[in-house]
């Protein structure tokens, strides 16, 4: 059998016109409406009919994400059970992360965490009315400022269920109007989310105002229509250079790309590390948690580990031991944080069994079959093949100082876990100068993200059109006219 | 065996017990013998041969001897044991890229030892600055006429190929266009020298450079045309693309800084940009005042050809050779989109249609010819294989099998035939013939890359890196001011 995913047109849910989508493999297929003939319905041409998003309040918006929420669960929620057998089979993720990650859903709705995050993002009072902005005392001006909605495409990854989630909440708190598109490794979250929301309220503004499609990226005939600044403010693309090629040819003035790049991330760690036994242990179960969690599926994910643990022989013989103490960290990681990886990059394992050939070069712990692999390269060069790293396989890079480390982080660099944390504080200002993003402890980088803004760019706040309201006293300006007065 | 000998027609048992004992002795045959051995033979033959390789190989290829050891195979059994031994693709570019950058050929050429039986232990590797000089020393010390790739990628593999495999290959080709459509068929180019016609380069070590400049002495008698007769194929100019890759992932940490050796020759490679226009004139130029009418023989890719052709049409050129020239093509579109009547405009500029087409890779010493069903057929000196594109496993031997293709090149005697490609395919001729009528394996034209495919598949992720774009010469020339 193959999987239906709905098109959810504000609110109305159609699973007819079927149309084959998917992967190679035969059980990954899935069925969706061809899109072509919904177009229409599908944009909002007139920009006033965001209107009724302004009728309610933020509070009503918090407790309407809160109570979607709470239908979330999923273990009741039949749309989420769907959604998790498909993804069971799309997914780069295993059975119990991705159930982990299910889990975690109704987490993000709950009306303390919107708040949150609203707050820390944008700024409530921004999102409810006019901000009168501090004005010195001789100001003949007045200046008040509001975040208003905007009209929206995304463009979503599927590599963790959470960026569904997320661009459903970002969307109502934001009061804008979203079109997800979906991609094939996770078509059916989103729409899982947002099938719940027209069974709470299929009228309800916030459900008016979200839909979500699935289109093979890049189809013209979609993407002409909808990549038009008559229809559209702005595009929220997240991901790979292909997807970002083919949405290039369509921007003009009047549509804001926004674009979530593709990312890597590494660590630092100190000579400090190798103090004693002990610590060295601590360190080796924190880097496997960064490198290994969510099963290296995130753009927050380590990958290449810089270890100040020298090059001479002594040095290298540490940075082993760290490999060593790694791996056998990544091997007993709980199993809904980390697991072997149920489809092992093919080309990746090639290149593993290729180092073999180079001994003097190179030492892999691990990588036989598909429980992951540190190598330690013998060298201050990371392996040739550093940016293909995933499936639980970390490079360990010993240096002298942690210098060339510094000079190797550049604008895709997103996440840089670090040990210890002086070694953070002292580093964070160069670090952010050469292109890094998140400066984290190491052994956090996946776990514990908090609201933020996201590879340095705030995305909520480009999300939403800064308006300006200004007020002049009409006596002053006359005078003005009159050449009494210098503006 | 010399080249020109006649080849004798054996019954189809003989011609496997001798392949079974010496693979190279399929050149005595004629090549469509090949395709008459029955399936039972056939596999007795290339495992015995495949076992006469793996025990001689082991011991001397230590590549070989991990890959032995970490499968745990003794011997060859059977076909899965053999399967368990190919190479990865990876393996012949293994090396670390820093090698190159830093221009430690010495670290270079250990790698490169550990992949052949031909001794480099004498090869002294002081004052070599760049892969051409590299490959330059090894041809002139060794055995050895070692093959690059274009390397997509830009990081290349390296083939330790030697100047008499080079030579095998060369002659089954000529074999094959001789008796593809049965014995004596076409005429025999070792004996009934044609004018090779290339519009490529003629000096390189790319496997086909290396074989085009040999064809133009075996069956061109010397005489041939080539658009770059003179200028040299550069690795060193192909490998910028992974320099460029290299350096952009390393931050101000990898800046790039050009070699000494590749700056000194940026004029050259301005001259040759700059000389372009000019060298494609007189290419048409000759090819009309020297070859008009004359039987050829032509070898090129097919975007190449049409370059060629579409320029040529538009110069008002057509039918220029004679009637019963011959071309050999293969290699797919490389990814560019073609017209559809491509193949015909390519006619009309050539002046004839006889077309032998290819299937086959630089790895491959015996390219697989395709048949008048379009599918390409492997001839009994390798054993292709097709593996699941997920797992890795060999998937039966039987019926149609699409996945991961994997070959068992018998040719090589130096180096490890054995290699698992990136590229997906249905396998077919396992116990039912093609209705071409030739028995054995034969590859479906449906032929895409694993890497293509991961790439249209519609899925996004948040991990990943920028890729780098292939415009080494336009580096060069732009940093070297020309």
């Amino acid at each position: 059998m193959s999987f239906k995913v709905p098109l959810i047109v504000r609110g109305q849910v159609i699973e007819s016109d079927l149309v084959e989508y998917g992967g190679r493999r035969e059980a990954a297929r899935f069925r969706a409406p061809a899109l072509a003939s919904h177009l229409a319905a599908l944009v909002l041409e007139a920009p006033s009919r965001m209107a009724d998003l302004y009728q309610i309040s933020f509070d009503e918006i918090v407790a309407f994400l809160g109570k979607l929420g709470e239908r979330l669960d999923p273990d009741r929620n039949t749309y989420l059970q769907e959604a998790f057998e498909l993804s069971r089979l799309t997914s780069g993720l295993s059975e119990p992360i991705l159930r982990h990650h299910y889990r975690q859903i109704p987490g993000y709705f709950e009306p303390r965490v919107v708040r949150e995050l609203a707050e820390r993002l944008i700024g409530r009072a921004y999102l409810e009315g006019w901000v009168e902005q501090p004005a010195a005392p001789q100001d003949i001006s007045r200046l008040r400022i509001r975040a208003f909605g905007a009209r929206a495409v995304h463009v979503i990854a599927g590599n963790v269920p959470v960026v569904g989630a997320t661009t459903v909440i970002r969307n109502a708190v934001t009061r804008s109007d979203a079109i997800v598109k979906t991609p094939s490794n996770d078509p059916l979250t989103t729409a899982a989310i947002v099938r719940t929301m027209v069974d709470v309220a299929a009228d309800h503004p916030l459900t008016r105002h979200v839909s979500v499609a699935y289109w093979k990226g890049g189809d013209p005939e979609i993407e002409e229509y909808l990549y038009d600044p008559r229809r559209i403010e702005k595009i929220i693309a997240w991901g790979g250079f292909a997807g970002i090629q083919s949405v290039k040819r369509y921007l003009q003035p009047g549509l804001d790309l926004i674009t979530l790049d593709p990312k890597h991330s590494s660590s630092l760690i100190g000579r400090e590390a190798f103090e004693s036994g002990s610590t060295l242990q601590s360190v080796a179960r924190r880097l496997a948690l960064d490198i290994g969690g969510l099963n290296q599926e995130g753009c927050v994910n380590a990958r290449v580990i810089y270890v100040e643990s020298g090059t001479d022989a002594a040095g290298i013989e540490r940075a082993d031991q760290l490999g060593a103490l790694t791996f056998a960290a990544l091997q007993s990681l709980p199993d809904f944080l980390s697991t072997p990886h149920k489809a092992f990059d093919r080309e990746l394992k090639a290149e593993l069994d290729a180092l073999s050939l180079l001994e003097d070069e190179y030492r892999v712990f691990g990588g036989r079959r598909n429980e992951g692999a540190v190598i330690v390269s013998r060298s201050s060069q990371p392996v040739d093949f550093a940016r293909q790293l995933a499936c639980r396989v970390g490079n360990l890079v010993p240096v002298d100082s942690l210098e060339t480390a510094v000079r190797s982080v550049n604008a895709y660099t997103q996440t840089i876990g670090i040990y210890p944390e002086s070694l953070k504080e002292s580093l964070r200002d160069r670090l952010a100068l050469h292109g890094a993003q998140r400066l984290v402890s190491l052994g956090a980088a996946t776990l514990h993200q908090h609201p933020g803004p996201q590879d340095g760019i705030e995305p909520l706040r480009r999300m939403v059109k800064w308006i300006t309201e200004e007020t002049f006293d009409g006596r002053r300006l006359d005078e003005t006219v009159a050449g009494r007065h210098e503006v | 065996m010399s080249a020109a000998a006649q080849s004798v027609r054996i019954n189809s048992q003989e011609l496997a017990r001798q392949i079974g004992e010496n693979p190279v002795s399929f050149l005595d045959a004629t090549y469509d013998s090949g395709f008459v051995i029955d399936d039972e033979e056939r596999h007795a033959a290339q495992l015995a041969a495949a076992r006469q390789r793996f025990e001689a190989l082991r011991p001397r290829l230590p590549a070989l001897t991990k890959l032995a050891v970490d499968q745990g195979i003794e011997s060859i059994g059977g076909f899965e044991d053999l399967a368990a031994l190919l190479f990865p693709h990876t393996v012949y570019k293994s090396y670390p890229f820093s090698f190159i950058e830093q221009g430690r050929f010495d670290r270079l050429t250990r790698w490169f030892s550990s992949l052949t039986t031909v001794s480099l232990a004498a090869i002294d590797t002081n004052g070599i600055a760049t892969i051409d000089d590299w490959i330059a020393v090894l041809e002139r010390d060794t055995s050895l006429a070692p093959i690059h790739t274009f390397g997509t990628s830009g990081k290349l593999s390296f083939l330790p190929r030697t100047r008499e495999q080079v030579r095998i290959t060369v002659t089954l080709n000529a074999r094959c266009v001789r008796d593809f459509d049965g014995a004596y068929a076409g005429p025999d180019l070792l004996v009934d020298h044609r004018p090779l016609i290339a519009p490529s380069y003629r000096r390189g070590a790319s496997a086909i450079a290396r074989g085009m400049n040999l064809m133009a002495e075996l069956y061109g008698g010397g005489t041939a045309l080539f658009l770059y007769p003179e200028a040299l194929f550069s690795a060193d100019v192909l490998s910028l693309a992974g320099r460029l890759r290299a350096a952009e992932t390393r931050g101000e940490a990898g800046r790039l800084e050009l070699p000494a050796a590749l700056q000194a020759r940026r004029q050259e490679f301005a001259q040759r940009e700059a000389n372009r226009p000019q060298d494609l004139d007189r290419f048409f130029t000759e090819a009309a005042s020297r070859f008009a009418g004359r039987e050829v023989f032509l070898f090129a890719v097919w975007p190449i050809l049409f370059e060629w052709a579409d320029e040529g049409l538009k110069r008002g050129l057509k039918g220029i050779f004679g009637p019963n020239s011959i071309l050999t093509s293969g290699g797919g579109s490389k990814g560019r989109p073609l017209p559809p009547d491509h193949r015909e405009r390519i006619a009309e500029f050539l002046g004839f249609t006889r077309t032998l087409e290819f299937f086959g890779m630089s790895e491959l010493m015996a390219n697989a010819p395709r048949c008048q069903l379009g599918n390409y057929h492997f001839p009994p000196v390798v054993i292709p294989f097709v593996l699941d594109g997920d797992t890795g496993q060999m998937l039966p031997r039987e019926g149609l099998q699409t996945g991961r293709l994997a070959l068992m090149d018998l040719l090589p005697d130096s180096y490890w035939g054995g290699l698992v490609t990136g590229d997906q395919v249905t396998l077919g001729g396992f116990g039912t013939p093609c209705d071409c009528g030739r028995r054995g394996p034969y590859v479906h034209p449906e032929i895409s890359r694993y890497s293509d495919l991961k790439n249209g598949d519609d899925k996004i992720n948040c991990a990943g890196a920028p890729e780098a774009h292939d415009r080494a010469i336009e580096f060069l020339l732009d940093r070297s001011g020309a």
